[in-house]
């Protein structure tokens, strides 16, 4: 086994708990995440590309109340796994494909754990209700418990398809192609659509559209 | 170690026991534990154990400013402002922690620090993106969580202040239009980068889907999200690519 997957399997555990539990420092952003991952395994570029897609993705999200959202950190983590080594934009499309499918996973893992929060939560009423400092602190560090449990599996389930990803290349030529146009398009969509949706109406439509002027007179001039 | 230090480090892991019947309640009363450990007067016992309890009971917020409330609740129960008083407190508490929370970081300084952290590492270098999201990130990340239990501690019940304050709305209404603005810029020069090594003549189908994807996600299925609408386009793209050879 490569050895570099022990440490991929450390980082994308750190970046699963981020996302929710703890310290919530946004390493858990795929840009993070999979520019890390790409470090990692001396593969910045792959994992840069990786996780900026997946970043426009992440765009569309808002993590408000109790909204369950996609586990993109540590997906990056797998996907950046599945794209290094291969050759530039032919790696990302599957990578991409991967990643989003264990970002789903991880989605419904954290509604998961929430659920048996909930279920100890209601077991050990009594004594919550009794305010109770030693069952307070205990049901908070097996929340923490589970979601570490939660982000290993995540994070684990991305580094085995990924390396089956790896060993069986299932795409031809055109299939990698055609993949990778519609990854891109789907990432660009998804982040217009994430942008729309945060700046509302009124003045924040406004400034949205002359970030965009902007940014396309920047590609231009470029 | 002092007990506002050690209620600020709590406040890190405030959603470790988030949960859908009381949200992050367990989290509050971890976070305020130490802050109401050595409350004056009689039964302080007594005391101590109800204040945990209420906090332990329903309760949601952003979680960066979950401090503010602890440190308002603890202020109160030090001060020992009737329950009553307090359970509105915390009531109160809810919609407006997590209003400003909300706009103040997930709809502002985090797009803001994302765009940013996109447009340094198409410009710059992938590691200077890395270092610019974080490092802008959690400079204000710190100091708002900071901020937050200071101000519920020093303010108590009237925390409000606090956070109808004029710094408060001046930096809601800088962040309310620097986040759609930062990621108009970064989108079209993200996507220019990652289109560069795509053949031209992929380009108008890049653009075709992009379309298809707004098109979905805003009236068709808005409620698909934008994980599944790319599930779906990629999943149909890698089935296509699989007989396609």
């Amino acid at each position: 086994m490569d050895p570099a997957v022990g440490w991929l399997l450390l980082w994308g555990t750190l970046v699963g708990l981020d996302l929710i539990t703890w310290p919530q420092a946004m390493i858990a952003r795929p840009l993070v995440a999979g520019t890390v991952a790409g470090w990692i395994l001396r593969d910045v570029s792959s994992g840069a590309a990786v996780g900026v897609i997946l970043e426009l993705f992440a765009l569309d999200l808002l993590p408000v109340g109790a909204a369950r959202y996609p586990d993109y950190g540590a997906a990056a983590v797998g996907a950046t796994y599945a794209a290094s080594g291969a050759p530039g934009v032919l790696s990302w499309g599957l990578a991409v494909l991967l990643g989003l499918v264990v970002a789903y996973a991880g989605q419904g893992g954290i509604h998961v754990v929430r659920r048996r929060t909930g279920a100890e939560v209601r077991r050990v009423a009594v004594a919550l209700d009794a305010g109770d400092p030693d069952t307070i602190r205990q049901v908070h560090f097996r929340g923490i418990a589970r979601d570490t449990v939660r982000s290993f599996g995540v994070t684990a389930l991305g580094l085995v398809l990924a390396a089956a990803v790896r060993a069986w290349p299932l795409l031809g030529l055109q299939g990698t192609a055609l993949l990778q146009m519609v990854t891109l398009g789907a990432a660009l969509g998804v982040s217009v659509m994430g942008a729309v949706r945060l700046s509302g109406r009124g003045v924040a439509r406004a400034w949205l559209a002359a970030g965009l002027v902007a940014g396309a007179g920047w590609v231009l001039l470029r | 170690m002092r007990p506002l230090l050690r209620a600020w480090l709590r406040s890190f892991t405030v959603q470790g026991s988030f949960n859908y019947d009381r949200m992050v309640g367990l989290g509050l009363a971890y976070v305020m534990e130490p802050l109401v450990r050595e409350l004056p007067g009689d039964e302080p016992m007594a005391r101590y154990r109800r204040a945990l309890a209420r906090a332990a009971a329903f309760f949601n917020a952003h979680p960066y400013l979950v401090g503010m409330g602890a440190g308002a609740l603890a202020r109160a129960e030090r001060e020992a402002v009737p329950e009553p008083q307090i359970e509105r407190l915390k009531n109160g508490l809810i919609a407006s922690l997590g209003s400003v929370g909300d706009r103040l970081v997930w709809v502002g300084w985090l797009p803001v620090c994302s765009a940013a952290g996109l447009v340094v590492t198409v410009a710059v270098s992938p590691l200077a993106g890395v270092a610019t999201l974080l490092v802008a990130y959690n400079v204000v990340h710190l100091l708002v969580r900071w901020w937050a239990l200071g101000a519920g501690w020093r303010d108590g019940v009237r925390v409000a202040s606090a956070l109808s304050g004029p710094a408060m709305q001046v930096a809601l209404r800088f962040v309310g239009r620097a986040a759609p603005f930062a990621l108009g810029v970064a989108i079209p020069v993200t996507v220019d980068w990652l289109a560069r090594g795509a053949p031209p003549a992929a380009l108008p189908g890049v653009a075709a889907t992009g379309v298809a994807v707004l098109v979905m996600g805003r009236w068709l299925a808005p409620a698909l999200g934008g994980v599944r609408i790319g599930l779906v386009l990629l999943g149909t793209a890698f089935l296509v690519g699989l007989v396609w050879r």
